[in-house]
């Protein structure tokens, strides 16, 4: 409970505590990342090691292997459109939601937030049928648009509840001023909220950065991303998983991320925090 | 449009609805949404429902002729479908309230206040980030039976060498502590937002009663936290029931189908066996239960709310 007391031992036990919790939940990362500098002599020992020669070996060697600089160049493409494409969408949406008067968008408000429900096991497979019937299978407008089904009502849904903590007179006065409906939302509106809309363009990214099952299903060589990658790497059961590749892509994949998240971090704070008590 | 809203300077053309141009304007906001919704997410939806009700075809690769609730009948007598049911229902009923209790006294934890919590909070994001898939495999090292730096460390307890993937329950306690790890620190976050949100002035009121720590938090917080801790509940369950990238990297449902849960055996049976048909039938059952547990944890949720 908070308490006042600045100085008594439940106190600095309960700073200890934290800060000792915190570390449990860094180390694995730590320990992956150290395990990527190791050579395959300081990975397969006991005691583990945490001083070694560090090498660059295992990134050079998978570096090297053309699908992984291409999965990264494709994780990108993708990441970034689909990004790009839900940010725009559900933004405007999200201003719809929270404050134009429509019929029936409530109901549409509602159905979005149901489908959050939705298995993506049971997207993934009719998306399947319809790509390879038409040629789209691993394309990678294929996957920018699958991703956007989770991504749209994300953003709808964060932006509607940033918009309707904006104070009305901004778009009213506008209005009253002469600015079309357009015109309040992109000269008033958007500047205004430029914050929220690229932390929450940074977040749609890492989630669209991070997926799986649609990046296994839609695509097989030329549009593949590191998901997957990382997915084949540790279930090789032939050669046994390859601790140098995995935890060399893996920081690849994760390093990025964590670098931009931290950026965000005080608005996606928020937005979890009113994501859970708004809605 | 807005052509003659200059004119009047008393009208306020955000709270009424306009003329029918403006209707137009109005849908514009919302039409790039829906139509991408509808063709990407709604569509889908009836394509699945339409094959889990056909044979599939393999020459036309889609659907076929009509056969009824054959493939629901199907899917209903195998008893993998049941199993790996039954394994999504361990980890959930598992994982879930361990994460929810986790998250909330963690989040109690790092609060105290000090210099550095600012830091250590934004810590907790770190996890929260990491690609699930990338979480699998890299736990998947540290619990490895012979080199990985668990067994090290448990050695030391006198407890091991446990073979975390080989014995049945064994990995499904790696699996939930993988899952736990990744995502607790996403409820911390929350809980954190939360705890700082209380009203101070009630806690002092306690304090001045005399009453002790435990009694504060069972008779203070907990109720004045139950709404959070339920819509916690629900965000959580929405993310859970898609598990799939960690059980796929750390076990792939082994061994043999102890860590096998609905979503990655749904995936096998349309990607590896191609058999499309009852998948997509599996996959609209999996959808209905979701949706009705949703419902009934939403309602709960309502409820609790309500009563405290």
């Amino acid at each position: 409970m908070p308490r006042r007391s600045a100085n008594t031992l439940g106190h600095k036990l309960r700073v200890a505590g934290g800060v000792a919790i915190s570390l449990v939940f860094l180390f694995p990362i730590y320990w992956m990342i150290l395990t990527s500098f190791k050579d395959q002599v300081d990975i397969f020992t006991t005691p583990p090691k945490f001083f070694f020669t560090p090498t660059l070996a295992a990134y050079v060697e998978y570096m090297q292997r053309a699908d992984i600089v291409n999965r990264l160049i494709n994780t990108i493409i993708v990441a970034t459109g689909a990004g790009l494409l839900s940010i725009v969408v559900g933004t405007m949406a999200g201003y719809a939601l929270a404050r134009i008067r429509l019929r029936g968008a409530a109901t549409f408000g509602l159905l979005i937030l149901l489908s959050r429900g939705v298995p993506p096991i049971a997207l993934a497979v009719p998306m399947f049928l319809v790509a390879r019937k038409f040629g789209l299978i691993d394309k990678h407008i294929t996957l920018i648009l699958a991703y956007s089904t989770f991504l749209i009502p994300y953003v709808m849904w964060l932006m509607r509840s940033f918009f309707m903590g904006l104070p009305r007179e901004l778009e009213e006065s506008a209005m009253i001023d002469g600015c079309s409906r357009y015109g309040a939302f992109f000269k008033i509106i958007l500047p205004i909220s430029l914050p929220g809309v690229l932390s929450t363009l940074i977040f749609s990214m890492i989630l669209a950065w991070e997926e799986l099952l649609f990046a296994l299903v839609l695509t097989n060589r030329h549009a593949s991303t590191i998901p997957v990658a990382i997915a084949g790497i540790a279930g090789d059961t032939v050669n046994g998983a390859n601790w140098a590749a995995l935890t060399a892509v893996g920081t690849i994949t994760v390093i990025p991320v964590v670098i931009f998240a931290l950026m965000v971090q005080k608005w996606l704070i928020k937005g979890l925090a009113e994501g859970a008590t708004k809605g | 449009m807005s052509n003659d809203t200059g004119k009047s300077v008393r009208q306020r053309p955000a709270l009424h609805p306009g003329r029918s141009s403006d209707l137009l304007v109005r849908w514009s906001f919302m039409f790039p949404a829906i139509l991408l919704l509808v063709t990407m997410l709604a569509y889908p939806i009836f394509y699945t429902i339409d094959i889990s009700f056909s044979r599939f075809d393999i020459a036309s690769f889609g659907a076929g002729e009509w056969v009824g609730w054959e493939n629901y009948i199907e899917v209903i007598d195998d008893y993998r479908f049941w199993e790996s049911l039954k394994v999504t229902m361990i980890y959930l009923v598992i994982a879930l309230p361990l994460q929810v209790v986790l998250g909330f006294g963690i989040a109690y934890l790092i609060n105290a206040e000090w210099s550095g919590r600012g830091v250590i909070r934004a810590l907790f994001i770190i996890p929260m980030v990491v690609a699930p898939v990338v979480a699998g495999g890299m736990w998947r090292m540290i619990l490895d039976p012979l080199w990985g730096i668990m067994n090290y460390w448990l050695g030391f307890l006198g407890i091991g060498p446990l073979d975390w993937f080989g014995d049945p329950n064994l990995a499904m306690a790696a699996i939930i502590i993988i899952d736990t790890w990744r995502w607790t620190p996403f409820i911390v976050l929350i809980a954190t937002a939360a705890l700082l949100a209380l009203p101070k002035d009630v806690f002092e009121a306690a304090k001045i009663d005399g009453a002790n720590w435990w009694s504060t938090l069972w008779s203070v917080a907990v109720p004045l936290l139950v709404p959070v801790i339920a819509a916690t509940f629900v965000i959580r369950w929405l993310g859970a029931v898609k598990m799939f990238d960690i059980v796929l990297a750390a076990t792939y449902g082994g061994p043999g189908k102890a860590t096998n849960v609905i979503n990655l055996f749904i995936y096998e049976e349309a990607f590896r066996s191609l058999r499309f048909a009852e998948s997509a039938a599996m996959a609209v059952i999996v959808l209905v239960l979701t949706m009705v547990l949703t419902g009934i944890f939403l309602r709960a949720s309502r409820k609790l709310e309500e009563l405290f």
